[in-house]
């Protein structure tokens, strides 16, 4: 809504005070707006952003991509282009990052990796977020024994090495899955891990919020005009903690890509021929000496991308929190 | 089977093959099964097991550890080393031959009964143990390893799948077995219930026929698991270090950092045929393999004892050729599929996949030809039988005609299978379970998709190949269909050695671990294997199952694609021989310095 300037101003009838002429309405501006202005002077944000929109096109793209490059598929194997002693050749015209072991593209399979480390990225971060906000929520706003019973859950899952967790859910969950197949080997049970161990984060940032949110005065109001529960949790709560929400959230996103890549360097994450920058560092590495390009680039993608999600987690703070701005 | 980590196989046999040692260090050189090997890299064939020069100390740089040091449980490659150097067993191979076993504590060749159920064997006079114990070792002394081979505290690997033909060791726990006699100090009599006389005679070259002294060791055999090993004692030119009273443990092996082997003083030369050049072994534990290469390449005294890194065998190749020792008939691996569940109990489809797998790309991700040879049926070089069964090219039947694979072979056998379109249409997704670490995931990832060419819907899963072997492909009820990264390594050079545990219906085991991973059942073949086993003579033997080995393909039970050969690599001042058994490793016994 927009308000004239003048209305703002104490006294804006006129009686005995002098004030400014404006010279017409003035727009506030919203907290988007003020993000956005915010956001948008931090350039090393916004190419981090861009990179990261960039990456999304890669990886909904990633098909026509190769095609258009003429790279051939992400598993398309050639023995024709490893040499006698099987060392795979290195870039050229045609295959500009290399090839691996089997004669696969390099460049193909570091762009099909986008994919899997995105979506492992955002969507099991989504997963975890969803979980922690909701638990977070309920542990804050009703205290007692929920928030008894879920912060000591909290405690049990974070004392959890996750790595550890992860190896042992990659051994158990194989070949079979686990849970019932519900868990299956490879992305799934990445997602599951990530769900499992990070939903805590976000629990612990959005319980402390919510217990102080929930003693301001707009609670009470909402309260006292018969507000449910559920509404005061979710539609006047919530959105105040949208801010941190994104910030943590965006921060959570590069760990978990990170995880993966581990996961899958230690061969227990995504499984072949799936493509996953993990995984192809893990197989340079006892070539590394006769084949520097296969660990390099995707070793490279990975770096970018996860530089890119926690410098673009550090804009947000910025201009979402400029409170606590650097 | 040994156990084995990075490649393949090993151990004895009766039938003395000619020696085909040509070459030069300017051509390629062949090996008595034909096996060539790049010009200037050593082999078995070529290298001399006299006039090395006596002394000095040999350094053995080993990523791995030993598994055990007692002879009556080691099982491993890189035991075997020391154990050959220590310790010496009824019959041992020469480095050159994986075909005609040596009188190593034994005096003569093993006498068999023409039943074929009794084998009798003459000891030497004049072998002695190392101190603490000093005596001169008898036949009794060989029981006692025997006996103990059953004893629950030593838990021997082996002892059932070859010497249970031996009255009373199929219950023994620890021994006396009725059927081991030893009618006099030197001559020890194996009675058995099966005429099986060659089988056993040719399992007396395996370590756990190595003597033992029962006085000594039985206080350590007491405890579980048996602790002998640790204060063993040796009969061959080496022993490990130890203090006065035995003990070896914290001396002359400190788990995962060093061992040492020092000079047996007991040890007789005339008694034996081994040179054992050098005065001292120290080998050493840990490191990473890329480092260790290097170190041994461009160092002094040294040789690395487990495989070389893939680079580094490519930089002793390209730079330091003459420290390159390449062995073959270190074992095979091959893809096997699932004779008795899901899809591939057709055999068509057998023959079909067979015809699709590119199984020269399998090999060039494993070296290529300098370390391997395209394996086109399963009895493998250096073995008997190995030729009769069609040497190197291998049966002539169409689908295994194309090493790089040929999908027109393989759309014939599909439309046999029942699939006229030439792809599979049917609803079964392929369970297959592969092992990680370089290069078994590269060759699963090919192995697989050889079956998506085919049309088949995959599940690919790799993991550690211990969990592969112990929790998948080993275990009956998994009904894996497709396990690619499977390998054997015969315990000795007999053509059962590798034929019988892997391909024999009958040997499969519902109930443990089993290493027929193909679970291949069937009855022509088990009944030949079973008339095979009685066969006596090397050369009745090698004809006999080398016909079990053309069945094998003409079933296509399984998919064979790498017949491995084992890089060595040493020092330029150390003169390294390599064995044509034990997967081709060093032996210290004729190994000696510049």
């Amino acid at each position: 809504m927009s308000i004239p300037a003048a209305e703002l101003l104490p006294g804006s009838g006129g009686e005995g005070l002098e004030y400014l002429d404006l010279g017409g309405a003035i727009a506030a501006r919203s907290p988007t707006q003020l993000f956005w202005r915010r956001f948008r002077q931090d350039r090393v944000a916004l190419a981090s952003l861009g990179f990261i929109v960039f990456l999304v096109f890669v990886a909904f793209g990633a098909p026509l991509i190769v095609k258009a490059l003429g790279l051939p598929g992400p598993a398309v194997e050639n023995p024709n282009l490893t040499d006698s002693f099987g060392s795979p050749l290195g870039p050229s015209a045609a295959h500009p990052f290399g090839v691996d072991q089997l004669g696969e593209d390099v460049m193909s399979r570091v762009i099909y990796g986008t994919r899997v480390s995105l979506e492992v990225g955002i969507v099991g971060t989504g997963i975890a977020t969803f979980i922690g906000v909701v638990t977070g929520v309920l542990a804050g706003f009703y205290r007692g024994w929920t928030d008894t019973l879920l912060s000591r859950l909290v405690d049990v899952v974070l004392s959890i090495p996750i790595l550890l967790l992860g190896l042992g859910i990659g051994a158990a969950c194989a070949v079979r899955g686990c849970v019932g197949g519900a868990v299956q080997p490879g992305v799934g049970e990445i997602l599951f891990l990530i769900a499992f161990a990070n939903w805590t984060y976000i629990y612990r940032i959005v319980r402390g919020l919510v217990l102080s949110l929930r003693e301001r005065e707009f609670v009470a109001a909402s309260r006292a005009l018969g507000a449910s529960d559920t509404r005061i949790m979710f539609r006047e709560i919530l959105p105040n903690l949208v801010a941190p929400i994104i910030v943590y959230s965006t921060l959570l996103i590069p760990l978990n890509i990170l995880l993966e890549a581990s996961l899958s360097f230690l061969g227990v994450g995504v499984r072949p021929p799936t493509a996953s920058w993990g995984q192809m560092i893990a197989a340079a590495t006892p070539i590394f000496n006769t084949a520097w390009w296969y660990m390099v680039f995707p070793g490279a993608a990975l770096l970018l991308t996860v530089l890119a999600f926690n410098l673009l987690g550090d804009g947000l703070q910025d201009a979402l929190n400029p409170r606590i701005a650097r | 089977m040994r156990s084995i980590k990075l490649v393949a196989p090993a151990l004895a046999g009766v039938l003395a093959l000619t020696l085909a040692a040509c070459g030069s260090s300017s051509s390629s050189s062949s090996t008595p099964s034909g096996i060539k090997v790049a010009g200037g890299i050593q082999t078995p064939a070529t290298e001399s097991l006299t006039g090395g020069k006596k002394g000095g100390t040999l350094t053995v740089l080993n990523h791995e550890d030993f598994e055990h040091i007692d002879p009556g449980q080691t099982y491993f490659s890189i035991d075997y080393e020391a154990m050959y150097a220590t310790q010496r067993p009824l019959y041992s191979y020469k480095p050159n031959t994986f075909s005609a076993v040596t009188p190593d504590m034994a005096e003569s060749a093993p006498e068999i009964s023409a039943d074929g159920k009794t084998v009798t064997v003459h000891i030497r006079h004049g072998v002695h143990f190392s101190p603490p114990v000093n005596r001169e070792v008898t036949s009794a002394d060989v029981a006692y390893a025997m006996d103990r081979g059953t004893n629950p505290n030593v838990a021997n690997p082996y002892y059932q799948g070859y010497f249970s033909s031996i009255e009373g060791a199929p219950k023994a726990t620890g021994g006396p077995i009725p059927g081991i006699q030893t009618p006099n100090k030197y001559t020890i009599v194996f009675h058995l219930t099966e005429p099986q006389g060659q089988i056993v005679a040719d399992a007396l070259v395996l370590p756990v026929s190595a003597p033992v002294p029962e006085e000594y060791a039985k206080k350590y055999d007491a405890k579980s698991p048996s602790e002998y090993g640790n204060y063993q004692v040796a009969t061959g030119p080496y022993m490990f270090k130890a203090e006065s009273s035995g003990k070896v443990l914290g001396v002359g092996y400190q788990p995962g950092k060093s061992a040492t082997l020092v000079r047996n003083p007991n040890w007789n030369a005339s008694t034996d045929f081994r040179p054992a050049y050098v005065d001292q072994i120290n080998i050493q534990i840990g490191g990473d393999t890329n480092v260790i290469g290097r170190q041994v390449l461009e160092g002094s005294g040294m040789v690395q004892n487990d495989t070389p890194a893939q680079p580094i065998v490519r930089l002793a190749y390209e730079k330091y050729r003459s420290q390159l020792q390449i062995s073959p008939g270190a074992g095979d691996h091959y893809v096997a599929i699932n004779n008795s569940h899901g899809p591939f109990t057709n055999v068509n489809l057998r023959k079909a996949y067979w015809a699709a797998l590119d199984r020269e790309a399998m090999d060039k991700v494993r070296g290529g030809e300098l370390v391997t040879n395209v394996m086109t049926h399963f009895i493998y070089p250096e073995i008997p039988g190995f030729e009769q069964a069609g040497g190197l090219a291998g049966p002539k039947v169409d689908y295994n005609e194309h090493p790089q694979g040929n999908m027109a072979v393989a759309e014939k056998y599909m439309k046999l299978a029942g699939y006229p379109s030439g792809k599979y249409t049917g609803s079964a997704t392929v369970q297959v379970v592969g092992s990680t670490g370089a290069p078994a995931p590269e060759d699963a990832q090919i192995a697989n998709q050889a079956l998506q060419n085919l049309g088949f819907k995959t599940k690919l899963n790799l993991v550690d190949q211990s969990v592969m072997y112990s929790k998948y492909c080993g275990v009956v009820k998994e009904q894996i269909d497709v396990c690619p990264n499977v390998g054997w390594v015969a315990d000795f050079g007999d053509p059962q050695a590798v034929l019988d545990v892997p391909f024999n219906g009958k040997l499969i085991i519902t109930n443990g671990t089993n290493s027929n991973w193909g679970l291949v059942n069937h009855a022509q073949i088990n009944t030949a294997m079973e008339a095979g086993e009685k066969v006596v003579g090397t050369g009745a033997r090698a004809t006999a199952w080398a016909k079990i080995d053309n069945e094998l393909v003409n079933e296509a039970v399984a998919v064979p694609y790498d017949w491995d050969k084992q890089p060595n690599i040493e020092s330029s001042n150390v003169v390294g021989v390599g064995d044509l058994w034990n997967i081709g490793s060093w032996d210290y016994n004729y190994t000696s310095l510049k």
